[in-house]
C-alpha cells in the first residue's frame, strides 16, 4: 500500500517542468509547489492563443509543437518570432498585466503549460525564494531579448 | 486580415444593469436554497475557513517533501489534536460555570431586568415627563408578564442547537478533502473551459478564491482583534470570564447587527450579575460601545473591509435583503455570497458580451470539427 507520509520522489512530470528554462533553478520541493499551479492546454493548428491588445493574465510555456508570434500593422501581418519546445511567451503579463503586445497562434498541434500572474503574485507573498528564482530567469530572458533587439537595430543602421 | 482587425475593435459591453439585476437575484435565490441546506452549509463554511487557515501550513509540508495527501492528513491530524487538547483544558471551566444552565439564565435575566428598572427610575428622576408616564412601572409590568415565556423560548433554541451540533463534525472531514483535492478540483473545472475563454475564466476562478480567502481570513483576524480588545477591557473593569466573554461576543459579531446586539446584551447581563459594583453594567455598556466603534472604524477596514470591494450602500441594502430572505442565515452569508456572485457575474457578463472571444471560440470549434472529420472523406 502506498504510504502518503513518505517523501515523494521526483516524477517524470516534475522533471519535465524542471527542464523548462523558467523553472530551471527550482529545487524538487519548490517544483512540487509549482506543479500544482500549472495548467496544461492543447491547441489545434492555427488556433488563436491570444490576441494583441487583450488583457494578459498568464505566461505560456511550450511543451509540444510550435507557436507563431505575429503583429498586424496597417493590415499587414508580420511574424515576430516562431517559438518551439521549452520557449515561453506572454511573459510581460506576469509582471504588469499590460495588454498583449502581439498575437499568438499555434502553428501545429501544440501543448502549452500556463502559469497565472495571480499565482506568481501569491508566490511572491508566501514563497519569496521561489518567486525570486522565477523572476531572475524572467529578467535573464527579457535582458537577452533586449540585447537581440539592440543588435538587430545596430545591424540595420550599418546596412 | 483587415476584417480580423475590425473584429478585434468590437468592444465587450461588460456588466450593465441587466447583469447587476441577475447578480442580486441569483444571490437571493442562493440564500433561500442555502437556508434549506443549513445543516450542510454551516459545516461547509467552517471547513472553508479551516481550509484557508491550514493551507499555508500544508504548503510548507509539501515544500519539505511530503505528498499532498500526507501533508493534508498531517495538518488535519494536528488540528484535531490541538482542538482535543483545547477541549480538555476548557471543559472543567465550562461545566463549573455553566453546569446549571437554566438557573444561570434565570439569574442573568433577573439581573438584567433589575438593571433596566434601575436605569428607567433614574431617568424618571431626571426627566419629569417620563415620571408622569410611569415608564418604569409600565415596562416592568410588561416584562414580568413575558418572563415565563422567555425561558420557554430559550430552552427549545438551546435544545435545537445541541441536536444540530453533531453536523459540525463534518467540518474537519470536509476541510481535509478541500485541502487534499482543492487544486485537483480547480484543474478539473479549468479543463472543462474552452481555450478561447480559458485565461479570463481562470482569472475569474482565482478572483473568487481570492475574494473568499480575503473575506474569511479577514473575519478570523477581526475575531482575534475583537476578542483581545473586549477581553482586555472586561478584565480592566474586573468582569469575570473576560476572555471567554470576549470570544463569544466576537463570534456573535459574525452575524451583522443581530450578533452585535446579542453580544452587547450578554456582556451587560454578565456584568449585572457581579454584586460588588452597581456601576459595573454601565461600564460594560460603555466598553462595548467603544469596542464597536473600534471595530467599525479601525478593525473592519483593515481586515474584511477591502476584501469584497463593494459599495457601502449595496452592502447595507443587501444585509437587510439577506435578513428578510433567509433570516439569520441570510445575515451571515449574504456578504461573502454576494462577493462571489458579483465576481462570477461580472466576468461571465464580460465574456459572453465580448464578440472577439465568442468568434475565437466558434473558430476553435470549427478547427476541431475539421480535424475530427479530416479522414472521413
Amino acid at each position: 500500500m502506498r504510504n502518503p507520509f513518505r517523501r515523494e520522489p521526483v516524477s517524470p512530470h516534475l522533471d519535465r517542468i524542471r527542464s523548462l528554462s523558467l523553472f530551471t533553478d527550482l529545487s524538487p520541493g519548490e517544483l512540487r509547489l509549482i506543479e500544482h499551479l500549472m495548467h496544461e492546454r492543447a491547441y489545434l493548428p492555427r488556433e488563436v492563443i491570444f490576441d494583441e491588445g487583450e488583457e494578459g493574465h498568464a505566461i505560456y510555456i511550450i511543451l509540444e509543437g510550435e507557436v507563431s508570434i505575429t503583429r498586424t500593422r496597417n493590415a499587414v501581418v508580420s511574424e515576430v518570432a516562431r517559438l518551439g519546445v521549452g520557449d515561453f511567451f506572454g511573459e510581460l503579463a506576469l509582471l504588469d498585466g499590460a495588454p498583449r503586445s502581439a498575437d499568438a497562434r499555434a502553428v501545429d498541434k501544440a501543448r502549452l503549460a500556463v502559469f497565472f500572474r495571480d499565482d506568481f503574485l501569491e508566490l511572491l507573498d508566501t514563497h519569496g525564494r521561489i518567486a525570486s528564482k522565477i523572476a531572475r530567469q524572467l529578467a535573464r530572458h527579457i535582458g537577452g531579448r533586449m540585447r537581440e533587439m539592440a543588435l538587430a537595430a545596430n545591424a540595420h543602421q550599418h546596412l | 486580415m483587415g476584417s480580423q482587425g475590425e473584429g478585434r475593435e468590437l468592444e465587450a459591453e461588460g456588466s450593465g444593469p441587466l447583469v447587476w439585476c441577475a447578480i442580486l437575484g441569483i444571490t437571493c435565490l442562493l440564500l433561500v436554497f442555502m437556508q434549506k441546506l443549513l445543516w450542510l452549509v454551516v459545516p461547509a463554511l467552517l471547513a472553508l475557513i479551516l481550509y484557508y487557515l491550514l493551507f499555508p501550513l500544508m504548503n510548507r509540508l509539501i515544500f519539505r517533501g511530503l505528498s499532498r495527501e500526507g501533508a493534508a492528513g498531517s495538518v488535519m491530524l494536528g488540528f484535531l489534536l490541538f482542538m482535543s487538547l483545547a477541549g480538555l483544558w476548557v471543559t472543567p471551566w465550562v461545566t463549573q460555570r455553566f453546569g446549571n444552565i437554566k438557573a444561570l439564565v434565570s439569574r442573568y435575566m433577573d439581573g438584567g431586568l433589575a438593571l433596566l428598572d434601575r436605569s428607567l427610575r433614574a431617568l424618571e428622576g431626571a426627566w419629569a415627563p417620563l415620571a408622569n408616564a410611569h415608564l418604569a412601572d409600565t415596562v416592568a409590568q410588561r416584562l414580568h408578564s413575558m418572563d415565563g415565556h422567555l425561558t420557554e423560548y430559550i430552552e427549545p433554541v438551546a435544545m435545537g442547537i445541541m441536536a444540530w451540533a453533531p453536523s459540525l463534525l463534518l467540518a474537519p472531514f470536509l476541510a481535509f478533502f478541500f485541502l487534499r483535492d482543492g487544486q485537483r478540483f480547480k484543474h478539473f473545472i479549468a479543463e472543462a473551459v474552452p481555450n478561447a475563454i480559458f485565461e479570463r475564466s481562470l482569472f475569474l476562478l482565482n478572483e473568487v478564491d481570492r475574494t473568499l480567502r480575503a473575506y474569511f481570513i479577514g473575519l478570523m483576524k477581526l475575531t482575534v482583534l475583537d476578542t483581545v480588545t473586549l477581553a482586555a477591557g472586561l478584565a480592566l473593569i474586573s468582569v469575570p470570564g473576560a476572555l471567554a466573554l470576549g470570544f463569544i461576543c466576537a463570534v456573535l459579531a459574525w452575524i451583522p447587527y443581530v450578533g452585535t446586539v446579542l453580544g452587547g446584551l450578554l456582556v451587560v447581563l454578565v456584568a449585572t450579575d457581579y454584586p460588588g459594583d452597581p456601576m459595573m453594567a454601565y461600564w460594560a455598556i460603555a466598553l462595548f460601545g467603544i469596542a464597536r466603534m473600534l471595530d467599525d472604524f479601525v478593525y473592519m477596514p483593515i481586515t474584511v473591509g477591502k476584501s469584497l470591494q463593494m459599495h457601502p450602500l449595496i452592502t447595507v441594502l443587501m444585509i437587510f435583503v439577506g435578513g428578510a430572505v433567509a433570516g439569520i442565515t441570510g445575515l451571515m452569508l449574504v456578504l461573502p455570497l454576494l462577493g462571489v456572485v458579483m465576481v462570477v457575474g461580472k466576468t461571465v457578463g464580460s465574456v459572453v458580451t465580448d464578440p472577439r472571444l465568442m468568434a475565437r471560440h466558434r473558430h476553435a470549434r470549427e478547427l476541431c470539427r475539421v480535424a475530427a472529420s479530416a479522414d472521413l472523406g
